[in-house]
């Protein structure tokens, strides 16, 4: 049980932010990515596949420059945009479109970023070299490629003595020790002929020990003083590639054979193509399958897995996942067709077959169906959290939002009414997407894994997020310190009179003597006995009364508030003007005397109305209100300004008993 | 009593044509007006929308698919992008509002062109938080050829966000801003390196009693902050007033700039309740003026009669008549005999000079004013003659006469002695964006396409012609002073 203690805690230890879903670059191509950590960064070399342009081979490989990407979350990844293009190649074809898999490695405070093209003279792949002074470029192009390398993915192990080897493809799997400049083999270069009668000359050896079949991508790193070769493979004649490694006790082989990283693709996406990476602690495989183009498998894109070894240094099998690595804070949108696990009969497809890169959805065929998605972070979410869902349907139906497992606790859930005769709005919205939201019924803790659950008619799902109300008031304990106003003077801390429900369907009844004949009421109301009191600091410098309604009154719409707050002044403030806006109709009473009123059809407008010049006495001085609205969302923002309007906020707020 | 009537009557009759547009303008939450193949057009709250041929006349037939509330309409290229709230902003549920756009190559639902693409998604309200996505208007930034949609209501914030021009889509990556607080209906405009949000202040729906009216705040960036004119920010429900009731309207709502020519710009709105049509919500279309970087809806012109004033030299346009000297029992000012009563001095009237006038044709010319007969100008509108987007056309007479300003052939001008009806007696009066005028015959005698570019102009202190108009040149601008 010990390795499983151990995942926990380190899934835990990087609760904050990785929430990678495959594929991880999500509007473009990535293929072959190399991925290296510089400066306690992820940094992505892939090649960059891209539609074909006409004249050039439609069902090929096709790619003219490399973008570098890079995470220090594995998450959130910046496009560093283009760092080399094939035109800039000095020996380079300009219409090559052979910008195959890259590698990129730092010596010496230098990054060397090897990559393959097409030669303008000749035929085949030479591999080249640019020299940069940062992780993301700008790369000073080599004039030629490396002498007596002939092939493509090149991939360089810098050994703890700092020698330099490098792999390539070509004819097979080949390695040869790099001089210190980086830029040519330290050993002499054979001569060869060729067939058409000629010499070339070819430098490095055929890596020994690796088994027969197709082989490509070479791959090697240094773990534990084992060196790993590692490569796509393709084991079965007409099969396709899978991923796998040999080790041995030294850099250039001989290699023991040691099996399968990564089986096939089970679409039979033709080609695979990695690099493995220590992170933070925890190993990584970068691969790629081709999910943005699944007719096509020359358009691929990366994902990544964890991956891990056992004691004696042999690596354990990867299956690919859409669901990738890392946690997912609940407050992301979580893709759920990225799933980790799905129910028979459930499906994915494109939200737009012609637009790929806008993602995909999940269909959950009826009852009884569902999908999980593994290790999100919902401690993020307070009591007041809500869920959001986009969704499909077709008819009326329902979800549920559960913890754990497809029997488990409910967090929410989801009526999806598509279809009704509310009043005199009919709604007809089969087929639409719709956004949804809806409370929580149970907030957990920790990380926990999410199971949607269809509950009646079949229901397509493109993403769940989960979200925090905002902080609109923070409870203020009898004991607390005194309170100032804002900076700009604004009167945050009230205490506050649950809401009397009023009927009132228009807004316009608010006129003076209403409201006088209303309020007068209100004055009259004490701020302690029957109807409760809360005493509150608002989380903004307007005081939303319509959320204290939602959540401490018997109605959201149609109320009548009261409030009240203490004013304490070293000393009488003279020519002050109480400065306020409310939404709607408001009066305010400084030591029980009326200073102001705003009657009417109110919004609430910062100093929307003053009284007249005041004095705030020295000592206490009370300051009360009533506010009174019927549809729209009630608010009020208070404060004390000065002759020029300015605000006044040399006085505090003690504590209201 | 019965001519009186009658004359409170044609009072009325003419307030209520030179209101409003005419026809059956009817609409709530206008969009920005929108041109194609030469017609006019706006959609509205619900499916439809108004068609107009000129611009002053409107009907019905316009087509939106997709209903809900508030959109706008934007030429971007050869292709028209609609903008529209698909929910109704709390009245058919809750807040869980969604805007769409969708694209028309034509707005006239009998081309072939007319084909709306399938409506994309580009934002949402969740329908917990304080926001309701509807009521969308777009701005498609001239300066870095950017695309923004702000949209929101009273419920909660006004909200910006960044679409993709050649696609309509949001900007991937984009995330929603909070721009303003306290209105809806809002439209974002552009000029003269700031940007202006426009929205809708207080209450709507409520017939002649609705209060809507129109504000305005303005940032050096798009994103904002955006300060009304005493620096108050609208996300603290800042504004200045743009538009409010007026002219027998009420609550106007949901501004659009239309720009028609170089300091020629109108404002589009709905007014909540016509008081002259039955209290029905209609299109209203004002001169939009500019006062000190600020927008400022103009006054409908309803005609009169007044001095016609160049802006050149401020010389008032005149028949080319004789001057008559006004007799007067002169006072040496030197030697006043103070115990005298006053006594006022009469207009000269028109009667004691028509008679020396020429009986065909007049020219005219500019002279020092002197409120004589031969400078009195009176403007009546003809709404049968059509219009354009801020009014019908106007006859100009020399007050008291039938005797009509014309435009001739070889581009000059000149009184015919009746009015006729002729289509160089019919001038366009627009309002300029800096409270000037330009007048414009609606044709030239001998050109067949109506006349888009000669105004009255002067070409010389003294001496009007018409020319070219040039928004930069006080030749071109022209001013209506009261007798």
């Amino acid at each position: 049980m010990k390795p499983k203690f151990f995942a926990l805690g380190l899934m835990l230890g990087l609760c904050a932010g990785i929430h990678a879903q495959n594929p991880i670059i999500r509007d473009q191509f990535a293929a072959d990515p190399t991925a290296r950590v510089f400066n306690n960064r992820v940094y992505v070399y892939p090649s960059h596949d891209i539609p074909a342009p006409e004249g050039q081979r439609q069902d090929w490989f096709c790619m003219a420059d490399y973008h570098v990407f890079s995470s220090d979350n594995l998450t959130d990844w910046t496009d560093h945009g283009v760092i080399v293009a094939q035109e800039q190649v000095p020996w380079g074809k300009v219409d090559g479109y052979s910008m195959w898999a890259p590698d990129c490695v730092e010596k010496d405070g230098r990054y060397y970023f090897y990559f393959p093209d097409a030669p303008r003279a000749g035929r085949g792949f030479a591999i080249g070299v640019a020299i940069g002074e940062a992780p993301t470029g700008p790369f000073r192009l080599e004039a030629e490629p490396i002498r007596g390398v002939a092939g493509i993915d090149p991939c360089v192990l810098i050994d703890d003595d700092g020698a330099a080897y490098l792999y390539w493809s070509g004819m097979g799997i080949r390695g040869a020790r790099l001089k210190d400049n980086m830029t040519e083999l330290a050993d002499e270069l054979q001569t060869v002929a060729t067939p058409q009668g000629g010499t070339v000359q070819v430098g490095g050896r055929q890596m020994e020990g690796l088994p027969e079949g197709f082989k490509e991508g070479p791959f090697a790193f240094k773990r534990d003083g084992w060196y790993y070769l590692t490569f796509p493979w393709v084991r079965h004649e007409n099969g396709t590639e899978t991923l796998a490694y040999a080790m041995a006790r030294s850099p250039l082989g001989p290699w023991d054979f040691k099996g399968i990283i990564m089986a096939e693709h089970a679409n039979r996406c033709w080609t695979n193509h990695h690099s493995i990476v220590q992170f933070k602690g925890q190993w990584y495989i970068f691969y790629h399958h081709n999910d943005y183009s699944p007719q096509m498998d020359k358009r691929r894109s990366a994902r990544i897995e964890r991956i891990g070894f056992n004691t004696d240094g042999t690596i354990q099998e990867v299956k690919p996942t859409h669901r990738g690595v890392g946690i997912t804070a609940a407050t992301s949108r979580i893709e759920v067709d990225r799933y980790s696990a799905l129910s028979q009969g459930a499906s994915l497809a494109f939200v737009d077959s012609l637009q790929p890169f806008r993602g995909w959805f999940v269909s959950l065929p009826g009852k009884g169906a569902w999908v999980s998605y593994t290790d999100v972070d919902v401690s993020c979410l307070g009591a007041d959290a809500y869920v959001v869902a986009r969704l499909r349907a077709n008819a009326n139906t329902r979800l549920s939002i559960r913890e754990a497992s497809v029997k488990g606790k409910i967090m929410a859930e989801v009526p999806v009414t598509v279809e009704s005769q509310q009043g005199a709005f009919r709604r007809d919205q089969r087929g639409q997407w719709l956004t949804l939201a809806l409370p929580l019924s149970a907030v957990p803790k920790g990380c926990i894994t999410l199971v949607v659950t269809c509950e009646g008619e079949a229901v397509d799902i493109d993403w769940l997020q989960f979200k925090n109300k905002p902080l609109y008031f923070m409870p203020v304990d009898a004991k607390a310190a005194a309170a100032k106003p804002d900076e700009r003077g604004f009167i945050r801390r009230w205490k506050l009179m649950e809401p009397l429900p009023q009927d009132i369907r228009s807004n316009t009844v608010f006129t003076d003597s209403w409201l006088r004949g209303k309020f007068a009421q209100a004055q009259q109301l004490p701020t302690s006995g029957k109807r409760k009191w809360h005493t509150l600091e608002s989380g903004d410098y307007n005081v939303r009364l319509f959320h204290f309604a939602e959540k401490w009154g018997k109605q959201a719409y149609g109320n009548l508030f009261c409030g009240t707050t203490v004013i304490e002044s070293a000393e009488d403030i003279e020519g002050v003007r109480l400065a306020a806006g409310s939404n709607g109709a408001s009066i305010w009473w400084l030591n029980e005397e009326e200073v102001l009123l705003l009657a009417g059809d109110r919004r609430m407008v910062e100093d929307d109305g003053v009284s007249p010049r005041l004095t705030l006495r020295k000592g206490r001085n009370t300051l009360r209100f009533a506010l009174v609205n019927g549809p729209g969302l009630s608010d009020f923002c208070v404060r004390f300004v000065d002759e020029r309007g300015n605000p006044v906020t040399d006085y505090s707020i003690p504590s209201i008993k | 009593m019965k001519t009186s009537r009658y004359f409170l009557i044609a009072l009325c009759m003419q307030a209520l044509s030179a209101e409003a547009q005419i026809g059956q303008p009817y609409i709530h939450d206008p969009s920005t007006l929108a041109e194609c193949d030469g017609k006019y057009y706006t959609f509205g709250t619900g499916g439809g929308g108004l068609i107009s041929d000129d611009g002053w006349a409107w009907h019905g037939g316009a087509e939106r698919p997709g209903g809900g509330a508030a959109p706008d309409v934007l030429k971007i290229g050869d292709r028209y992008l609609i903008i529209y709230g698909a929910t109704g902003g709390g009245l058919g549920g809750g807040h869980n509002g969604r805007i769409l756009t969708m694209w028309n190559r034509s707005l006239d639902p009998r081309s072939p062109d007319f084909h709306f693409t399938q409506p994309v998604e580009v934002c949402a309200s969740d329908g917990l938080e304080d926001q309701d996505a509807i009521d969308p208007g777009l701005l498609l930034d001239p300066t870095t050829g950017r695309l923004w949609a702000s949209y929101g209501t009273y419920f909660g914030s006004i909200r910006l966000i960044e679409l993709d021009p050649t696609t309509g889509e949001r900007v991937r990556g984009n995330v929603e801003k909070d721009i303003a607080i306290d209105c809806e209906a809002t439209d974002l405009i552009y000029r003269d390196g700031w940007y202006y949000l426009l929205g809708t202040h207080g209450t709507c729906c409520d017939g002649v009693n609705s209060t809507y009216n129109i504000v305005v705040g303005r940032s050096r960036s798009v994103e904002g902050p955006y300060l009304d004119n005493v620096g108050r920010d609208m996300l603290h429900g800042g504004g200045r007033m743009v538009i409010a009731a007026g002219g027998r309207m009420c609550g106007p709502g949901h501004f659009g700039r239309t720009v028609i020519d170089e300091g020629v710009e109108v404002m589009s709105c709905h007014f909540e309740a016509d008081f002259d049509r039955s209290g029905r919500s209609v299109l209203g279309i004002r001169p939009l003026l500019w006062r000190n970087g600020w927008p400022v809806a103009g006054e409908r012109f309803r005609g009169g009669t007044f001095e016609i004033a160049s802006e050149r030299r401020g010389y008032a346009l005149e028949l080319a008549v004789d001057f008559v000297r006004i007799q007067q029992e002169r006072e040496r000012f030197w030697n006043m005999d103070l115990s005298k009563p006053l006594k006022a001095i009469p207009d000269q009237s028109l009667e004691e000079v028509i008679g020396a006038w020429p009986k065909g044709e007049i020219a005219v010319r500019c002279g020092d004013y002197m409120f004589r007969p031969h400078q009195l100008w009176t403007l009546t509108p003809l709404d049968e003659r059509g219009g354009y987007l801020s009014n019908p056309y106007f006859k100009i007479v020399i007050a008291g006469t039938d005797r009509a300003l014309a435009a001739t052939a070889d581009l000059e001008l000149t009184t015919t002695p009746s009015f006729t009806g002729a289509d160089e007696q019919l001038w366009r009066v627009e309002q300029l964006t800096d409270g000037t005028f330009r007048l414009m015959p609606k044709r030239i005698p001998g050109q067949q396409e109506p006349n888009t570019r000669y105004v009255l102009y002067s070409a010389a202190d003294s001496t009007p012609t018409l020319a070219e108009y040039d928004f930069s040149s006080d030749n071109s601008k022209w001013t209506f002073r009261d007798k």
